[in-house]
C-alpha cells in the first residue's frame, strides 16, 4: 500500500468518524467536515460546469467545428444573469421561455407516453391477465387506484360516498408510505453497513498493512 | 420510575450504540440467513441471460459516492455476469461527481479479473451535462452526445464504438442508479426507443419502480442491499451484498424490538395518566 493510498484511507475514516460524532452530539468536528463537505461541493460544481457546458459543449464547437450558430444559446444563457441587475432582470425572460418550452416539449411526451398510457394499461388490463388470483389483485388495486385519486379530488367536499371513497384511499396512501418508509430504513441501514464495512476492512486492514 | 417510564426515556445515543453493536458485532462473527429469491430479481437474471453471447450491453453508473454500499455490489456483479458472457460494456453516467471515476475504476478492476480489453471489450464514456439531452441525443448519435469517452479518446478511434452508433446497435441497458434518473431512462429510451432496460437501484428508489417492472417498462428490477444480494447469490458470486444481508437481517431484528417496546411504553404511560386522572 503506498503512502498516498493509506493517506486516502485515513482521510476517509476521519471524516466519516466526524460525521458519525453528531450522533453523539453537534460539536467542531462535525461542523467541520460538513462545513468542507458543503465548500468543497460548491466548488467542484462550479468547475464541473464550466468544463462540461461552457467549454465542451460551447467552447469546442464553436472553435473547432466552427458551429458559430451556438452564440445565440450561449447568449441566452448570458441573459439568465441580468436577473442579478433589477433595472435589466426582464431580459432573464427570453432565456427562461426557451428552457420552459423545450422542457415541457420534452417533458410532456414523456410523461404522457412513457408514464401515463403505461400507467392507466398496467392498472386494469395487465393486472387481468393470469390465474382467478389476479382477477382479486386487479380488483385490489383498481380500487386502491381510484380511491387514492378521489382523495386528492378537492374541488368537492369530501362527505358521503366521496368522503367514504376517499377514506378509504387513506388507507392505501398510508400502506404506500409504510412500505416506503420500510424501503427507506432498510436503505439508511445499509448505508450504515456500507461505512462500518469500510472503517473495519479498509481502516483497520490499513493499520496491518502499515505497522 | 416504571420500567416502562424508563424505556421511553432511554436516551438516543444508547439506541445509536446498540445500533452500531448490531452491525459490528456480526460482521466480526459473521452471521448468515437465508436469502430467497423474489420474482423481479429472477427476471433480471433472465433477462441478462436470454441477450444473446457477445451482445453489446450499456451499463449505467448513476449514482452518488454516498450510496455506494447498496450499488457497488450491483455493478460488480452486473460485470462479472455481463463479462462471463462475453458481452461488450459500454459504461455512462448522469451524475457528475462519483459516477464517472467509479465506472472507471470498478469497470477496470472487473475487466483485468476477465482478461478484457479496453476499447475492444468495453468502454467508459464516462459523464455529460443534462442528462435528459443525453439520453435523448444518444437515440440518434452517441457520437454527437460524446465526441470522446471518459479519457479523452475520440471515439472513432475505439474498435468498439466504431460499431456501436446508437441505441439501436445495443442489445439491452443495464441502470444502476439511486435517483430519479430512471425515470428518465424509462419514459424517453424505453418508451420512445423501445430499448430493453433492467435497473439495480436503493432501496429508497425501490417502491416507486415495481409500477415499471408491473407495466412490463422494466424487464427486472433490484431492490438496495436485498436486491444486489440476490443477484449476487443468481450469479453465483456471492460478496458484499450477502454479507451486509446477514448484518442489515440482525439490525432490522433490533429495529423492530425498539418500536415494539417504545409503543408499549407509551400505550403503557397513558394508561398509567388515565388511571391517575380517574
Amino acid at each position: 500500500m503506498s503512502f498516498m493510498e493509506a493517506f486516502q484511507i485515513w482521510l476517509m475514516a476521519f471524516f466519516t468518524l466526524a460525521i458519525f460524532s453528531f450522533l453523539y452530539r453537534d460539536n467542531p468536528v462535525y461542523r467541520f467536515a460538513e462545513h468542507l463537505f458543503a465548500g468543497l461541493s460548491a466548488g467542484y460544481y462550479v468547475a464541473l460546469y464550466m468544463d462540461t457546458i461552457l467549454y465542451q459543449q460551447l467552447w469546442i464547437p464553436m472553435s473547432t467545428s466552427g458551429e458559430w450558430w451556438l452564440i445565440f444559446p450561449g447568449f441566452l444563457g448570458i441573459l439568465m444573469f441580468t436577473r442579478l441587475m433589477p433595472k435589466f432582470s426582464w431580459l432573464a425572460r427570453f432565456g427562461l421561455a426557451f428552457v420552459m418550452g423545450t422542457t415541457a416539449g420534452i417533458a410532456i411526451m414523456a410523461e404522457l407516453h412513457g408514464k401515463v398510457l403505461y400507467a392507466i394499461r398496467g392498472t386494469i388490463a395487465d393486472q387481468v391477465s393470469g390465474g382467478q388470483v389476479n382477477y382479486v389483485l386487479a380488483a385490489i388495486v383498481v380500487i386502491g387506484v381510484t380511491t387514492t385519486l378521489l382523495y386528492f379530488y378537492f374541488s368537492k367536499e369530501h362527505r358521503g360516498v366521496l368522503g367514504g371513497a376517499a377514506r378509504v384511499g387513506i388507507w392505501f396512501i398510508m400502506i404506500s408510505f409504510g412500505a416506503s418508509f420500510g424501503y427507506t430504513v432498510m436503505g439508511r441501514v445499509s448505508l450504515l453497513i456500507g461505512r462500518v464495512y469500510f472503517l473495519y476492512s479498509d481502516w483497520i486492514g490499513s493499520l496491518s498493512k502499515i505497522f | 420510575m416504571s420500567f416502562w417510564q424508563r424505556i421511553t426515556l432511554i436516551p438516543r445515543q444508547w439506541v445509536y450504540s446498540l445500533v452500531w453493536l448490531a452491525v459490528i458485532i456480526p460482521l466480526i462473527f459473521p452471521v448468515s440467513f437465508k436469502i430467497s429469491t423474489t420474482p423481479e430479481a429472477q427476471k433480471l437474471y433472465d433477462t441478462v441471460e436470454a441477450i444473446p453471447d457477445s451482445s453489446v450491453v450499456m451499463l449505467t453508473f448513476d449514482l452518488w459516492p454516498n450510496a455506494l454500499a447498496e450499488t457497488e455490489p450491483m455493478t460488480r456483479t452486473a460485470l462479472h455476469h455481463l463479462f462471463r458472457k462475453n458481452c461488450k460494456i459500454v459504461t455512462v453516467t448522469t451524475i457528475p461527481l462519483g459516477g464517472p471515476s467509479l465506472a472507471e475504476r470498478v469497470t477496470r478492476e472487473m475487466a483485468t479479473q476477465y482478461g478484457k480489453v479496453y476499447g475492444t471489450d468495453f468502454v467508459n464514456l464516462g459523464y455529460r451535462a443534462n442528462y435528459v439531452s443525453v439520453l435523448k441525443g444518444m437515440g440518434s448519435s452517441i457520437e454527437m452526445i460524446y465526441p470522446t469517452d471518459n479519457s479523452g479518446t475520440i471515439l472513432s478511434e475505439l474498435p468498439l464504438m466504431q460499431k456501436v452508433k446508437s441505441y439501436d446497435d445495443i442489445a439491452m441497458i443495464f441502470v444502476v442508479a439511486d435517483n430519479g434518473i430512471i425515470d428518465t431512462w424509462v419514459s424517453i429510451v424505453n418508451a420512445q426507443y423501445g430499448k430493453t432496460i433492467v435497473a439495480g437501484v436503493t432501496s429508497v428508489m425501490a417502491p416507486k419502480l415495481y409500477s415499471y417492472y408491473g407495466t412490463g417498462q422494466l424487464s427486472g428490477l433490484l431492490g438496495g442491499m436485498k436486491g444486489a444480494a440476490e443477484y449476487e447469490q443468481l450469479v453465483g458470486k456471492p460478496s458484499l451484498a450477502v454479507i451486509g444481508m446477514g448484518i442489515q437481517s440482525l439490525v432490522h431484528f433490533l429495529l423492530i424490538a425498539m418500536i415494539i417496546f417504545g409503543n408499549l411504553g407509551y400505550f403503557m404511560m397513558r394508561r398509567a395518566k388515565k388511571g391517575e386522572g380517574a
